[in-house]
């Protein structure tokens, strides 16, 4: 999952940055409120955490711009400001998740991994495609509960399909959602990925739309 | 707040004192009017013995029996007065209480003796028409004590009487007098620990406004200082969030480092210069509080060359790894008013802000000079210097300039603000000519 992340606190940024990628997301650190909202309009990102008290322009201001333009990202809003109103106001403005530094980095995770869960309508945790069940918290899949070990990128791709579940996407759609910035991507790559997982998992599990893209059924055991 | 020992009540202090003159003013008038008595009644009555002994004198000249006559006692006083009329030395007439020994020896004039009967008796003694007949009259002197006792009896009963009435009337009319006091502790008894809302009584008598509006002024005072200090509590608990946040981070990311050697180091690395930051921000802010409570010695004085030489000394190494020129042009000393280690501080902020907001490789001069026989300290730097909106907001607590990268306080600005406010030091900020960042100008009063 490809987070954006506004941070002007270097030594935070960095950790953050550090930590998430451990958890398995994929971050681009901006540190100023224009590069947010610029990155955040060009979009791929499953969610961002926001800190409010950014240079050149605030967080609040980011945000309701953001609402403005009908950019539906969830935001988390990570910031010092711990005062009930600025919550009330944060959230009001569209945060969907308001957290007072500092803060757990395994619960960012979590917070982060439900705001994308629910913003793609998705109830519980884990995911279900048929005889595949994809746990993100522990980034486990597993088919008819035997663990399948696959790689980051491949998680990761399959991660996207699944929340899109019944949803085409395009080639370039998943790779925007899957490589962060000063990546070089390979014009093949997500077709090898795609091989290899109907090699490790099931042949008819992706299925391809000529010149449009790639999908996963969905079906009703997915809740 | 009670003094031990002393009357603590206004009320018990006011009646005591008035009560006191009341009664030293009724005796102070009653020993005057008995003295007066006395004096008064010792002339009567010693007139009355010399009229007396000249009655018995012209009577004796009529009497010629040789028998000595006992006159009879006519009133209750008689056994009081007493007299003997000699003849040749002879007693020839007496009062029934007088011996027969002369009452007195002189050949006349007033005598008080001391008679065989143990009393004191006032005595006149007088000579007759012809020089053989000697008239002793006395008086015991006992009656002219009761007639004064009698006398200040009169004075004294009504004092008596009158204290326990004067007592009540007077604690009444202080109590009535002193009510506006006692609403007014009342009023104050009342109130929160924190309120601070001017008092406002009705009917404020004059002598109680200026302690009243001293009071109000107070709670201004304390008000603003309190909210002062909230504001600073809350910001100082907003900004210490952050560089805790970011050690929170960085010692989570070297714990789920795993085999990654270099992220663990990197993390680690990270944490400790956070906490650095944590520490020099408590530091900042532990001096801010210090200066704003405690009143600081205006009456020293130090060498401003050798203080900025000592800073810019400890500072060097920190610019020499930057790249950055750090230059100190102070040709003669220069002594100003302030404490060493706060001017020191002072000066350390300045040179370190400009050092820090300046790119590696940028130049800082610090200049020490006379103007007009005002001492000048002169930092400037060639950074990227500040907009008239920014040095606007300068000195705002945590305020720091956006974009910066540096990792400071926020805090510096309202440091040297304040220190400079404590020597009466004028702060001015600008561009500087020479280098093109900021340069901060810090004018001393002149110094007699």
């Amino acid at each position: 999952m490809r987070i954006l992340l506004a941070e002007d606190d270097t030594m935070l940024g960095d950790g953050l940055r550090a930590g998430l990628r451990q958890l398995g997301f994929l971050v681009d650190w901006v540190r100023d409120g224009v590069a947010a909202e610029r990155e955040l309009a060009a979009g791929g990102y499953a969610a961002a955490v926001l800190d409010l008290g950014l240079p050149l322009k605030d967080g609040l201001e980011v945000l309701q711009t953001l609402r403005e333009r009908k950019i539906a990202t969830p935001v988390l809003v990570l910031t010092a400001r711990d005062a009930v109103p600025d919550r009330v106001r944060g959230l009001d403005l569209g945060a969907d998740d308001y957290v007072v530094k500092p803060v757990d980095l395994l619960e960012l995770g979590a917070r982060l991994r439900s705001l994308v869960r629910r913003s793609h309508g998705q109830m519980s945790e884990s995911l279900r495609c048929g005889a595949v069940l994809l746990e993100p918290a522990s980034r486990q899949v597993s088919l008819n509960g035997e663990p399948v070990p696959l790689s980051m990128r491949e998680f990761d791709l399959l991660h996207v399909l699944f929340l899109n579940a019944g949803r085409v996407l395009s080639r370039e759609q998943l790779e925007q959602q899957l490589y962060s910035w000063g990546y070089e991507v390979d014009s093949n790559a997500i077709e090898v990925h795609i091989h290899h997982l109907r090699r490790k998992l099931l042949p008819d599990l992706i299925q391809t739309v000529r010149g449009v893209g790639y999908t996963v059924p969905r079906t009703s055991e997915s809740a | 707040m009670k003094y031990p020992g002393r009357p603590t009540s206004l009320q018990a202090r006011l009646l005591i004192l008035l009560l006191g003159l009341v009664t030293l003013v009724w005796l102070g008038a009653a020993l005057l009017i008995w003295s007066d008595a006395r004096h008064e009644l010792d002339e009567l009555l010693d007139g009355h013995l010399a009229q007396a002994a000249a009655l018995l004198v012209v009577q004796q000249t009529h009497a010629e029996d040789d028998e000595v006559a006992d006159a009879p006692s006519l009133h209750k006083y008689a056994p009081r007065v007493a007299f003997q009329v000699f003849h040749d030395g002879q007693l020839v007439m007496r009062s029934a209480n007088a011996g027969t020994a002369p009452m007195s020896t002189r050949n006349g004039g007033f005598e008080t003796v001391q008679l065989a009967d143990g009393a004191q008796w006032r005595v006149f003694v007088t000579r007759g028409a012809q020089r053989d007949v000697l008239v002793v009259v006395g008086e015991q002197t006992d009656s002219r004590s009761s007639i004064l006792w009698a006398v200040l009896r009169s004075m004294l009963l009504p004092l008596i009487l009158a204290l326990p009435l004067l007592g009540l009337g007077g604690w009444w009319a202080v109590r009535q007098g002193l009510a506006p006091l006692r609403q007014l502790s009342h009023l104050l008894g009342q109130r929160r620990s924190l309120a601070l809302e001017p008092v406002d009584l009705p009917n404020m008598p004059s002598e109680m406004q200026p302690m009243v509006q001293a009071l109000n002024e107070l709670f201004e005072r304390i008000e603003r200082m309190v909210a002062s200090e909230r504001r600073f509590t809350a910001d100082a608990a907003h900004e210490l969030r952050t560089p805790i946040a970011a050690i929170r981070t960085q010692a989570q990311v070297a714990l789920g480092a795993g085999d990654d050697q270099a992220q663990r180091d990197h993390a680690l690395h990270v944490t400790l210069a956070a906490c650095d930051r944590a520490v020099h921000l408590v530091e900042q802010l532990l001096l801010l509080a210090r200066l704003e409570s405690v009143p600081v010695n205006r009456s020293s004085s130090t060498d401003l060359r050798t203080v900025a030489r000592r800073v810019a000394a400890d500072l060097a190494p920190t610019a020499i790894a930057r790249h950055q020129a750090l230059e100190l042009d102070a040709d003669r000393p220069c002594r100003v008013v302030g404490d060493e280690m706060l001017i020191g501080v002072l000066v350390r902020n300045l040179i370190d802000n400009a050092m820090r907001y300046s790119p590696d490789g940028a130049r800082v001069l610090v200049r020490v000079m006379t103007e007009a026989g005002k001492t000048v300290l002169r930092v400037e730097d060639s950074g990227p210097g500040m907009t008239e909106a920014e040095m606007s907001r300068l000195g705002e607590r945590f305020y720091r300039v956006l974009g910066s990268d540096q990792p400071g306080s926020g805090l510096g600005w309202s440091i040297v603000k304040r220190i400079g406010d404590v020597f009466g030091v004028k702060l001015q900020t600008g561009r500087s000519s020479s280098l093109g960042g900021l340069a901060v100008m810090l004018y001393w009063p002149a110094t007699k």
